[in-house]
């Protein structure tokens, strides 16, 4: 027992080692993940834009060193939070007061001194008037903002300054601030009074951003969350972002995708051992006989068999319309199955249909069959050495010896000996098998993870790409950690360390 | 090996020596593979060999050899590391074995390298020679597959047409629905067909055929449309020879994308496999070695790499990192080490407390000393044997990138292939399913046999 608890302690640690190892893949692209996700030059209008960078902003922290970005999206994915609860809002959603936006760059250089946050003492405890004051003057400052960086990036070329703009064409500050501005440059006054303005705005909107939060904790909104320390700790569902390219937040799209993943992948899984464990014990028993050879080859050729191969022949030929339509090609559902009963019945022309249940379960097949047939040769692979190898241990010598029947050893002491390496093999099968999802699901259509991601590759959407790799790998590493506790329950002399 | 004196190395070499068919068979199907990669652009290319200027009367004024022009430097390299292969192979039959497993590994590996730092990306192609042959300007040479991998066919009717070999197979079963009425073969090209036909410095019985097929089967009963008719011209004029195995949905030869393909799926497979094994090697030997916290550390790491499920992390990496070979090969790589890590640490750990090593250390031996003469040479069979599995996992999950359309851009690969056999219209297009597909499998099968092969040369403790 202890060793499960510490087994699962453990696993929380790989989960923040994966969110890591994910973060850092992402800021290992150019620009970083702030940039990656900033909405490029003249995308977006100009309201979805400013709504856009105070999400990023608020969520990542734009100009902020990587690590810190990287805390920041952790306490959001934490279920562990710190700090006070945001309140719910009528419709169900979190509400919290965006944090203040880091003030414009080089705002010293250009000689204007940032704007004090002007006192707002009139603060109503209207909250809906708050939210919208404190989006408008994000959305100015931001709007300021990129006037601005678009100035400094004349001054920058007028004044020869290479290097000052990296190559996705956004200022580099530590550039300029080599040298002090060029009183001499045409830019100069266009420079100041941007600059100004810009800290203006940057006032208006911190102080618009604390007005929120002030009505927000004044309001009669109830708090989300379990406190656990009042003030510093409460326990909140992750919160997994937004997809910008879809309109909706990525936690509603994973979990409509995960449980289908899931399914095809258990159903799978199912089929692996019913067909993979007797496989292997009839090769094992047939040992060097032709079933064993037999086997044997059909095991190495379904272990080596590419699964984009068999999904593409498997639809190719036994689905496609133009072939043996046998099966359906794409999908998971028959157009109007929604409105099906969940068992078969015989509709008003008397044909007998499968019914919602059944019309998902032949949709299933083929996928199930291509994720199945690779990983169920690995499976009877390895229950045929085990069961040969217990074959030959003295304790079946010892049954042999004293008249047991051959079947009586095989199925009495033989199998349950060889059942526990076929336990670890869990850990090689089940991610393997995830994995091949991304392919299965990409060949039949099926809106799972593997097409979520797939998409949000194609659509270039990294929040859903990160929560969609961090929640598949969380589901990986739970599922190995049951296979460690099923392992500790089967065999009393392993302690699971 | 071929002493049989020794009483100890007797069932190592007898079982060494008593080499099974599929064996033979896989490493056949391999070094295929790796020729095809290496002699691709000489076997498959749409430049011709030979090309002579003619003048008006038909002599000859000038010769060109655009196909030796066009070898780029990777394709030179890829040359070098084949010819290292063959004379490996030779060195081999004549039993100078030692020698030549050094030829083989330092030209394949050097060419490799060479192939996978220079190859630039091949843009698309539409090739003019065959024009100019039929305007009667040159007289070409074509190397046995006339197609490149990029090679597109100059008109708009750029279709995926099913294998076939020009001479036998009836064109019958082109498809030809979609042809409006307007784009029906327009007569006014056709004196100008036979014209070219006629000029074709073939026998007269070929012309005369050539002739009578455009007449009789294309244009007639076809109602092929003009962009099409000119093509089954082009071709009639390159000798005869259509697609073998078919085109795909770009009208590219699946053949000559096939066997460039070998490259991409070889040089992938090996310069990844290698990645993971140095990366493997020093993580494990590592944590084998020095043990404690440096263990547990790096543990963890690798139950965090191996916590991701590869394919996701691969696609999401492929929308971050630049797109190239050397990015997909790094990539692969990077997230497939820790099978070797593993291992090594399992053999380190074991052999960490054995005599020989405790006597290395009293004999005042250094640490680097003790892991690489000693530790490393005794922990390498697993490792080995490891990396020919994950060759086999690489192979295909190379494919599927690809397949994705998430593979190294640009070039041929047995993935992308796949992905256009189910057709924008609708159609299977069996053939662009079956050959790649199989080259996956089989190539993939062949690692794996392998692999079981080296583990029972060099496992003697599984027993089978």
């Amino acid at each position: 027992m202890r060793g499960v608890v510490r087994r699962f302690l453990l696993m929380i640690l790989t989960v923040l080692g994966i969110t890591l190892l994910v973060f850092a893949l992402m800021a290992a692209g150019p620009g970083g993940v702030a940039a990656a996700l900033r909405p490029g030059p003249g995308e977006g209008e100009s309201a979805e834009r400013a709504a856009r960078e105070a999400y990023l902003e608020g969520r990542y922290g734009l100009d902020r060193p990587t690590a810190e970005q990287y805390v920041r999206w952790l306490g959001r994915l934490s279920p562990v939070k710190f700090g006070r609860p945001p309140r719910i809002g009528p419709a169900g959603e979190r509400l919290e007061a965006p944090r203040a936006p880091s003030p414009p760059v080089l705002l010293e250089w250009a000689g204007v001194a940032a704007a004090p946050a002007p006192s707002s003492d009139n603060v109503g405890s209207d909250w809906r008037a708050a939210a919208d004051r404190a989006a408008r003057a994000l959305a100015g400052y931001f709007a300021a903002r990129a006037e601005y960086e678009a100035v400094l990036r004349r001054y920058a070329r007028s004044a020869g300054e290479v290097g000052a703009i990296d190559a996705s064409g956004r200022v580099v500050p530590e550039r300029l601030r080599r040298r002090p501005m060029d009183p001499s440059n045409a830019e100069t006054p266009a420079v100041v009074e941007a600059a100004r303005r810009a800290a203006a705005a940057h006032g208006a909107a911190r102080s618009g951003c604390e007005a929120y939060g002030r009505a927000l904790k004044t309001s009669a909104l109830p708090s989300a969350g379990f406190v656990i320390v009042p003030g510093a700790v409460y326990l909140d569902r992750p919160d997994l972002g937004m997809s910008f390219s879809r309109g909706r937040p990525v936690a509603d799209l994973i979990a409509e995708a995960l449980p289908i993943t899931v399914l095809l992948n258990l159903l799978a899984f199912a089929l692996v051992y019913a067909i993979g464990i007797p496989a292997g014990i009839l090769a094992a028993a047939r040992g060097g006989t032709w079933i064993d050879a037999a086997l044997r080859a059909v095991f190495i050729g379904l272990w080596s068999l590419p699964i984009v191969w068999s999904a593409v022949m498997l639809q190719g030929f036994l689905a496609h319309a133009g072939r043996l339509a046998w099966f359906p090609p794409t999908g998971l559902h028959s157009p109007g199955a929604d409105e099906w009963p969940m068992l078969p019945f015989t509709d008003e022309s008397g044909a007998w249909r499968a019914g919602f249940l059944g019309d998902a379960l032949w949709h299933l097949c083929l996928p199930v069959a291509c994720l199945a047939m690779g990983s169920f040769a690995v499976l009877s692979r390895q229950t045929r050495a085990a069961v040969l190898e217990n074959l030959h241990a003295d304790y079946a010598r010892t049954a042999r010896a004293k008249g047991a029947s051959e079947r009586a050893i095989l199925f009495r002491h033989v199998l349950r000996n060889s059942l526990l390496p076929i336990i670890t093999l869990f850990a090689g099968v089940f991610p393997a098998m995830l994995s091949g999802s991304v392919v299965v699901e990409s060949v039949f259509n099926i809106p799972g993870m593997g097409t979520l991601i797939f998409d949000a590759v194609m659509l270039r959407d990294r929040e859903v790409l990160m929560a969609s790799v961090l929640m598949v790998s969380v589901v990986n590493v739970l599922a190995l950690w049951l296979a460690d506790v099923l392992y500790a329950l089967a065999d009393p002399r392993v302690s699971v360390a | 090996m071929r002493g049989t004196a020794e009483p100890g190395r007797g069932t190592a070499s007898d079982r060494a020596r008593r080499v099974r068919p599929e064996t033979v068979a896989a490493l056949s199907w391999l070094a295929v593979a790796a020729l095809a990669a290496a002699v691709a652009p000489i076997v498959a290319s749409g430049h011709p060999i030979v090309l002579h200027r003619l003048d008006e009367s038909g002599g000859i004024t000038a010769t060109e050899y655009p196909l030796w022009r066009m070898l780029t430097g990777a394709d030179r390299a890829w040359l070098i590391a084949g010819a290292g292969m063959i004379a490996a192979a030779v060195m081999g039959a004549v039993r100078a074995r030692r020698m030549a497993w050094w030829a083989l590994g330092a030209l394949v590996a050097g060419g490799m390298a060479a192939a996978a730092a220079t190859a630039p990306r091949p843009r698309i192609a539409v090739f003019d020679y065959a024009e100019r042959q039929a305007r009667g300007e040159v007289r070409a040479v074509y190397t046995l597959i006339p197609w490149s991998p990029n090679e597109r066919p100059g008109d708009r009717d750029a279709r995926m047409l099913p294998p076939g070999i020009f001479e036998d197979e009836p064109l019958a079963n082109l498809p030809r629905e979609g042809v409006a009425d307007d784009e029906l073969f327009d007569a006014r090209l056709w004196p100008v067909l036979v014209e070219r036909v006629d000029r074709l410095p073939v026998p007269s019985a070929t012309r005369a055929r050539i002739v009578q097929r455009l007449a009789d089967e294309h244009f007639t009963r076809h109602g092929l449309s003009g962009g099409e008719a000119e093509r089954i011209a082009r071709d009639c004029l390159r000798g005869g020879r259509r697609h073998l195995l078919g085109t795909d949905a770009h009208g590219q030869d699946v053949l000559s994308n096939m066997i460039h393909a070998a490259r991409t799926a070889i040089s992938v497979g090996v310069v990844a496999v290698g990645v993971a094994t140095i990366l493997g090697v020093l993580i494990g030997s590592l944590m084998g070695y020095i043990g404690r916290w440096v263990d547990g550390v790096l543990m963890r790491v690798v139950e965090v790499f191996m916590g991701v499920p590869l394919l996701f992390i691969l696609v999401a990496a492929s929308a971050v990192l630049p797109r190239s070979l050397a990015a997909t090969m790094l990539v692969l790589g990077c997230f497939t080490w820790m099978g070797a890590a593993r291992l090594t640490r399992a053999e380190f750990l074991r052999l960490r407390g054995q005599d020989f090593v405790l006597a290395a250390r009293a004999a005042g031996l250094p640490t680097w000393s003790i892991v690489l003469r000693h530790l490393l040479p005794n922990a390498a069979a697993p490792v080995v044997i490891d990396a020919s599995f994950s060759l086999a996992a690489v192979v295909v999950l190379e494919a599927s990138l690809s397949y994705l359309g998430l593979g190294p851009p640009g070039r041929a690969s047995w993935g992308l292939l796949m992905q256009s056999a189910k057709g924008e219209a609708g159609d299977f297009a069996w053939w662009l399913a079956v050959f790649p597909g199989l080259a996956v499998f089989l190539t993939a099968l062949s690692y794996n046999i392998a692999g079981e092969a080296l583990r029972d040369a060099l496992d003697p403790k599984t027993h089978r």
